[in-house]
This record gives C-alpha cells, structure tokens and sequence, in this order.
C-alpha cells in the first residue's frame, strides 16, 4: 500500500525527532517513503517548513532541516524569524 | 498596509522572480536586440557598438570598488538620469556601464563622469587590468583569511595605469577570494590573490555542547580530520571533539557547522597567488590557475608584499608576451621553469602537488630548459 | 562626527582607485551603523583577523535561500552591526537597471538595512549587506509588494541563475542569454527558493565562446552559444583590416606598440586548428576543421560573424577547488538549439535527467560534477541518454580497466567450474 500523504509527514516529523542529529540533509528524509521520488520527498518536507513543523538551518552553501525546538543555536539567533 | 508581525501569512506573496529584464534596458539596447552589426573600443573604456540600422550606442565603463553604498548609487542614477536616459547596468566584473544613443551624449557623460573625482574611473576595456573579481573578507565573512576590499582597492590602486590603458598583450584578469572555499571562483584567473589559513581550528571545550552538534562538525570535514572524542571541562567528562591536524587542510567548513572550532590566526592566515587561469575558449581551452606562490603574510592596510609581486609579473609579462597571449598561454609557452626565473619567483616544495590527481602536473618527459633553478647541477 | 578611529582604514582613501572607506564615511552620515562597520574593520586590520560569526536560521519564512546569517563577535563594541545578515536579491538579466527601480531598491534598503550593498555578488545578485533579523520580514514585504521583486538563491538550492549581456548588446551571442535565464529563473523559482538538492546547483548562460559570465568555470550547468553553419565572412572587410583602415580586436590594442595588423601572424597563424589560409586576397576557412573558439571572430570583428545557424553547447559539472580540487564544466551536449518557440523545453528535459539522478545518487554536499567524477562519466552519459561520442573525451582513456557490465559479454558471467575442471587439471 502506497503511503498517504499525511503518512509521510508523519514518518518525516518523526525521523527528525528521533534522529541522533537533530540537524538532517534532505537525503535523509529519502527512506520515509521510498516510493516516492526524491522531488516529492523535498516538497513535503518544505510544506512542513510552512507549516512550522520543520526548520531550516543554512551554512550558506548548504541547508539542512531540523524540528524547531531541537536546534542549536548561537546566542545571536533567537529562533524566530 | 506592511508587514505584520502577529499574521506573518496574511497577505505574504512569494515566488515573483527578479524583475523582467525587458523593463531595464535602454531605448537603443531595446531597439537594436539581436540586431547589432559590429563594435568598437573608441577609447579605453568607451565602447561603440552600431546597429543593422545605424543605430549607435555608446557605453562607458567604470571601475567601482562593488562594496558601495546607497549614496555611491544614487550619485550613478543622477548620471544616468542626465545622459542616459534613466538607465544603467553593471558587468560580471563589478563595473558599471553608462550607455549613450549619441557621440555628443557621451562627451558630456564622460565629462560628468571626469569631474566627480576618483568616484568613476574609465577603462577596463581590451588588452587592460580590469577590475577585480572578489569576495567579502573582513568586512562580512565568517571564514576569511585575509581581508578582500582592501587589497583589491591597493593592487587596484597600484596597477591604475592598466585599467585606463590597452597596453597589454591581452586581457588580465584578477580575481581574489578570501579562503579557499573560493566564493570567488578565483580558479580560472590570469592572477588570483588567495586568502589560506595555516593553522588547524582550535577546540572551545567549554562551548562546543551548547553551540555544536557533534556528528555535524565530524561529517563537515572533507578529509575526515575531526573525530568524535571526549574530553574533561570544570571536572566533569562530556563530549567533544579532537582534530586530526596532519589531515587538516584548513578549509574551515568545520568552523560554518561548528562556532566552537575557530581557525582564523593573525599569523596562521596570508595570501598565496595563483597565475596562468583562464574561462574562455579562445585560442587555447579554459586553464586553472597554478599556485606559485604559496603564502605571504597579511600586512594591512597595504599589503605591499601582494602588490609589488603583481606588479613584477605583470611587467615581465608585458614586455615579454606576444600580442593576444594570456598570461597561462605565455608561461607554457616559454615554460612554468622559465616563467619562475624570468618572475624571479623563488621556486618551492608547495608549488609540487601532492593532493589529489598530483601525477596530473608532474614533469613526465626528459625534455626542460636550463634555468637559474638548474644551476646547482650544471655550474 | 567619526565614533571610531580608524587610522589603518584611512590609509585605503588614498590612491587612484574608488575607496570603499570613503564611501562607508560618506553613508556614515545617514546610518550609523557605517561607523560600527569601519570600527570593527579596523579593528580586523589591526588585529588581521574576521570578528564576524556566522548565523544558520535566519531567513524569510518559508524559503531556504536568498538570507545568509552573520553577527559580530564584538557586539558591544559595535552595536550597529550587532546583526549583519546578506540579503540576495534576484538580479535583472544581463544586469541592465532603470534608474526608477534602482532608487526604489537604495530607498528601501536605507530604510532597513546598513545603506551598504555589492553591485554584485560572486553568484550575480545584487546583494544587501547588513540586516537586522527583525528587518528581514518586513523588508521582504516590501520587496515583493511594492518593488515587486523576490530574493534570490543560496544553500542547497538552485542558485540565481545568471547571464552574459547576450543578444542585447553583442553581435555575436548566439542565442537570447536574457530571456533564458529569465524564462528558467521564474520555471524554477521553488527550486531558487526552497532546498531540493544535495548541494548547490547553478546555471550559467553564455552567449558564445569568450563565455563572459565564466559558465564552464563555475556552474554546474554551463550553456554557451555556438553555431553549426560556415562563420560569415565580408571579403571586402577583411581587406579593410589588412589595410589597417578597421582596428584588429575592435582596437582593444591600441595602446600597445603592435606595429601593423598582419593577417597571417596575428588570425592565421594563431587558428587552433589551422584552418584558416590566404587565396590571393581572399581569406578561406575550412569550416569542417574549426572548433568556432571565437579568437578570429574577435580580431576581425566587422569581417567575421558566428554563423547562421546558432545554437548552444552544454557542458556540465564546473566547481571551485572544494573538495576533489577545481573542474571546469565536462561537454556533454555538443549542440541543442535554444528558442522560446519551445519554451526551451528540450533545455529543460536535460537539466531534469540531471537532476533526477543527482538528487538520488548524489552525496550531501557533492555537486554534480563530484558525482559524475565518482560514478562515471559513462554512466553519467547514459543518465542523459545520449551515445558516446569522441567528443567527449580530450583522448581515449589509457588504461584498460573496463568495467564491463555482463550483458555486454557473450554467455554472461555464470559458469560451470566443474565444466571447466573437465578440461583443465587443477
């Protein structure tokens, strides 16, 4: 049975929560759905930014996702933006 | 109504892309698209360029520092405003070109352009020193090892003759970037002015739980020099990290992951330069830049070291050179051996790759010139 | 009135070229903060070392890219620069501006920011240097709103794709680099956005071969024009520049002590591939032989003209030095036509093989050209389904290490040992 949407979402928050590093690629967000292309697997985990379930860390030359209450930060970041 | 903090959605509108190129350009660039016929240099740093139709557009090129301000710009508008018309562009160089529809429309820019001091150079047009490509340094980055702005503005400064001036035997172009991560691409350039640290990043014990995640900082290291470890801060163990210095090859994306691994160092940081990097196909195909020198010490607020070597290259170059040679055609031409006795560059292990790929540039023939660097085995 | 000495900084409003420091003093005036930037600078000059630190999660709400986070690390010292973020705006195409759309953006970026910008960055954006977090959201706004412009790239995503000048001013871009690039910019704008890579990727659009955007040094995915036809010649011209009557390379040697133009010497001789000779007074090429590197299109820009029929040739995988060491762009396509009669539809075809298989196979934080490197050019070639031709290699490999696959081999890899021991003694 394919998974449904919500599900992925699911298997996304989860796999953030529980991760060692809290701080993920979006390759390792692939094996929450392995039936899904990996351009679906980025555009459910950018709806997830929107709707503030996930957030987005940046070196500047690359992005990582995290849950908003995992990550650490800098005292100059507040965590909102 | 604007932005409101309490409904950040409402009314938020995204995904517009950069304004439409089609709204920005000239009346005679709008014109004659696609439709140019030939060109000209008229002038160092002033282009003609005519239409099928006849039409002509005159463009002048200036130097700008690319570090400017809302002030720097307006002041452009003004000019554009008065001779141009309402319009203006910047190069992939960070200059800035004025285009005129008429000859006496560009006297009068350039005139205006002349009388507002050293704000607007003419030039970097055919066989110059055009401006310097760069990045950020100390006025913006996190990683640099030497600061950008300002050894531009001196090697700039130095070499002012060349940008007003078409007296070389092509083009050369200077590029600097302020550590080895080379946001500024400075791999392919005639001359690039490189930013490197030489000391491996120090551990901030006492910070690196609250500020790091340890996995992170181990995987940010391309060569695999920072391990997991564990250490002892106000007697009691946590966990942190060692780094394997012999490995390290001072990149500092550990430093980006992790605010606990700072590397900078006043003495630990300098500039190597690189020559012989070029991007077009023309004649030969693209080159990267080979490392000449491999490190001369920061010394601000001139850097006198960095422009007196550029300079003697440049000038050995010129004399030397045939027309349309770039400065990598040039040294493989008379040979890299040649190039460093005739630079009088000394000569060192750091020059000799031994990353990877290094057999790549090592000398595999029985055929080499006798230089100054030979003399130990024939005097 | 200066809040910081800054003797060291001074020394750089000396000299010919445009001095930075003057024009941060001049828009000290007005923002403040202009002080705090030339107090901490001088204090890096004399200590030659950064005092900035860099910040991870600033950004817009929703986008991954066009914010990079920076603070100081003396912020008491420097409290206007306490936060110092980079916004990227999305540049026009061939960087043209009205002077209308340039104030509007110097308006807005003196009510919010620094006053402080870099006509451009290394990536093409126009860049804003100096935010203050709670400046983001609301500066934002009004960019899209009232200037109705968006920010550009940055991290793991489609970078600000970028352009040469083209068509618009060069007779010799062999395709509209402008539209493009503006046409693939908006097809992708989630993409520039928001993440969807393991890496950076950018696009770069050259007009032709003097490829002045650098698109084979530094994009992953490089176009440059070219064409397939005969270079068009004017024979009345090229006599024009043997007389000396037209400046050779448009008279971008004037000031040098070149002596007279010579045909043979400075286009002939210097043909890459020799393809070029005198008949009488005419000037022939063999077209067959020429691999079009625009060097006697340059010297005699009224004479010569790319050809008619004009196209682009794709080469794939350039990056800076990090990590495997530096790579120029690989060809891959040799030609493709680019039009908007399609919609540059074929265009987008291949950069969507690419990006299928990279966003699968390819490691965190390796650009495409590192996973090509590592898996395989002829792998990578299958990937984008087109047949091995000698065009992609500069010669043939030189050692003998196949990996051959086993439906390429007669009676595959299964054998029977025993069948074998019947013939052969052990």
């Amino acid at each position: 049975m394919a998974m449904s949407l919500e599900e992925v979402e699911a298997a996304i928050i989860a796999k953030a929560n529980k991760s060692p590093k809290p701080q993920l690629y979006i390759k390792d967000f692939y094996k929450c759905d392995s039936e899904r292309k990996p351009r679906e697997i980025k555009n459910i985990a950018n709806k997830l930014v929107t709707k503030g379930e996930l957030m987005f860390w940046s070196s500047g030359s690359t992005t990582m996702y995290a849950r908003p209450d995992r990550i650490k930060n800098e005292e100059g970041d507040s965590g909102v933006n | 109504m604007g932005y409101d903090p309490k409904n950040p959605m409402e009314g938020r509108i995204t995904d517009l892309g950069p304004h439409p190129y089609t709204d920005m350009m000239p009346p005679v660039i709008m014109a004659n698209k696609g439709k140019w016929d030939y060109h000209e240099i008229v002038a160092p740093g002033v282009l003609l360029h005519v239409g099928d139709s006849g039409d002509t557009c005159y463009t002048v090129r200036i130097g700008s520092p690319r570090l400017i301000s809302i002030e720097h710009v307006r002041e452009m508008c003004d000019i554009a405003d008065a001779h141009c018309e309402g319009f203006m562009r910047f190069t992939t160089r960070n200059n800035a070109e004025f285009m005129a529809d008429s000859k006496e429309k560009c006297d009068a820019l350039i005139e205006d352009l002349k009388s507002r001091g050293t704000k607007f150079p003419i030039g970097g047009t055919g066989a110059c020193v055009t401006n310097i490509v760069h990045t950020q340094g100390w006025v913006h980055c996190h990683t640099p090892a030497t600061d950008a702005s300002g050894p531009v503005k001196c090697v700039m400064d130095d070499l002012f003759e060349y940008f007003g001036s078409m007296s070389l035997p092509a083009q050369v172009r200077i590029a600097l970037a302020c550590c080895l991560n080379m946001c500024g691409a400075v791999h392919a350039s005639d001359i690039a002015i490189l930013g490197i640290h030489r000391k491996p990043p120090m551990i901030d014990h006492k910070r690196i739980t609250g500020v790091c995640e340890l996995p992170l900082a181990v995987a940010s290291c391309p060569l695999g020099a920072v391990k997991p470890a564990k250490t002892e801060v106000d007697g009691k163990e946590i966990k942190t990290v060692k780094v394997n210095a012999e490995r390290c090859m001072f990149c500092g994306n550990c430093y980006t992951m992790c605010p606990a691994m700072p590397l900078a160092d006043p003495e630990g940081d300098g500039i190597a330069i690189l020559v012989g990097g070029k991007v077009s196909n023309r004649i030969s195909a693209p080159k990267f830049s080979k490392l000449i020198i491999p490190f001369l010490p920061n010394t601000p607020p001139r850097w006198p070291e960095v422009t007196e070597v550029i300079r003697r290259i440049l000038e050995v170059y010129a004399k030397d050179a045939r027309k349309y040679e770039r400065i990598g055609e040039w040294a493989e031409r008379i040979s890299w051996e040649k190039f460093f006795e005739k630079c009088d560059i000394p000569f060192t292990d750091k020059s000799i790759d031994d990353y990877r790929l290094a057999y790549d540039t090592w000398h595999t023939t029985a055929q080499f010139k006798y230089t100054n660097a030979t003399d130990a085995y024939t005097k | 009135m200066p809040k910081h000495d800054t003797p060291m900084l001074d020394e750089l409003e000396k000299g010919p070229w445009p001095s930075f420091v003057s024009d941060l003093k001049r828009q000290a005036e007005t923002h403040d903060e202009c002080w705090d930037i030339l107090g901490q600078m001088e204090m890096s000059y004399r200590d030659k070392i950064t005092h900035w630190k860099h910040g991870g999660i600033v950004g817009v709400f929703g986008y991954g890219g066009g914010i990079v986070g920076r603070y100081s690390d003396m912020p008491k010292e420097f409290p206007g620069v306490e936060h110092f973020h980079t916004v990227r705006v999305a540049q026009p195409s061939g960087m043209y501006y009205s002077t209308k759309n340039l104030r509007d953006l110097m308006d807005l970026w003196g009510k919010y920011g620094s006053g402080m910008t870099n006509f451009h960055g290394s990536t093409g954006d126009l860049i804003f240097l100096g935010c203050r977090t709670e400046a983001l959201e609301p500066l934002f706004w009004d960019l899209t709103h009232d200037l109705k412009q968006d920010l550009g790239g940055s991290g793991s995503n489609l970078r600000t794709p970028s352009c040469c000048l083209g068509e618009s001013r060069c007779e010799w871009s062999c395709y509209d680099t402008q539209d493009i690039c503006y046409a693939l910019t908006m097809h992708y704008q989630d993409e520039v956005h928001r993440p969807a890579f393991p890496y950076k990727f950018k696009f770069k659009f050259s007009g032709c071969a003097n490829d002045c955007v650098a698109a084979i040094a530094r994009s992953d995915f490089a176009v440059i024009g070219t064409w397939k036809d005969d270079i068009q010649m004017d024979q009345a011209a090229v006599k024009e520049y043997m007389a000396g009557n037209y400046p050779s390379n448009a008279g971008a040697h004037a000031d040098g002590d070149w002596g007279a133009f010579d045909i043979q010497k400075e286009v002939i001789d210097l043909c890459p591939t020799e393809c070029m000779w005198m008949e009488g007074d005419e000037l022939k090429i063999d077209n067959s032989e020429c691999t079009r590197c625009m060097h006697c299109i340059n010297v005699m820009p009224r004479a010569l003209r790319p050809g008619k029929e004009k196209g682009a040739t794709i080469c794939i995988g350039a990056k800076a030095p990090i990590l495997d060491g530096a790579q120029f762009a690989t060809l891959v396509i040799p030609f493709a036509k680019v039009s908007k009669d399609n919609n540059y539809e074929n265009i987008i075809d291949y950069i969507e093989l690419i990006w299928d298989w990279w966003m699968e196979v390819g490691k965190n934080r390796e650009r495409v050209g590192e996973t090509i490197q590592r898996i395989g050019l002829p792998t990578f070639l299958s990937v984008m389904e087109v047949d091995p031709i000698p065009q992609h290699v500069r010669e043939p490999r030189s050692n003998p290490y196949i990996f051959w696959k086993e439906e390429e081999v007669p009676g595959g890899w299964e054998r029977d040992v025993d069948e074998f021991r019947r013939k052969h003694a052990a």
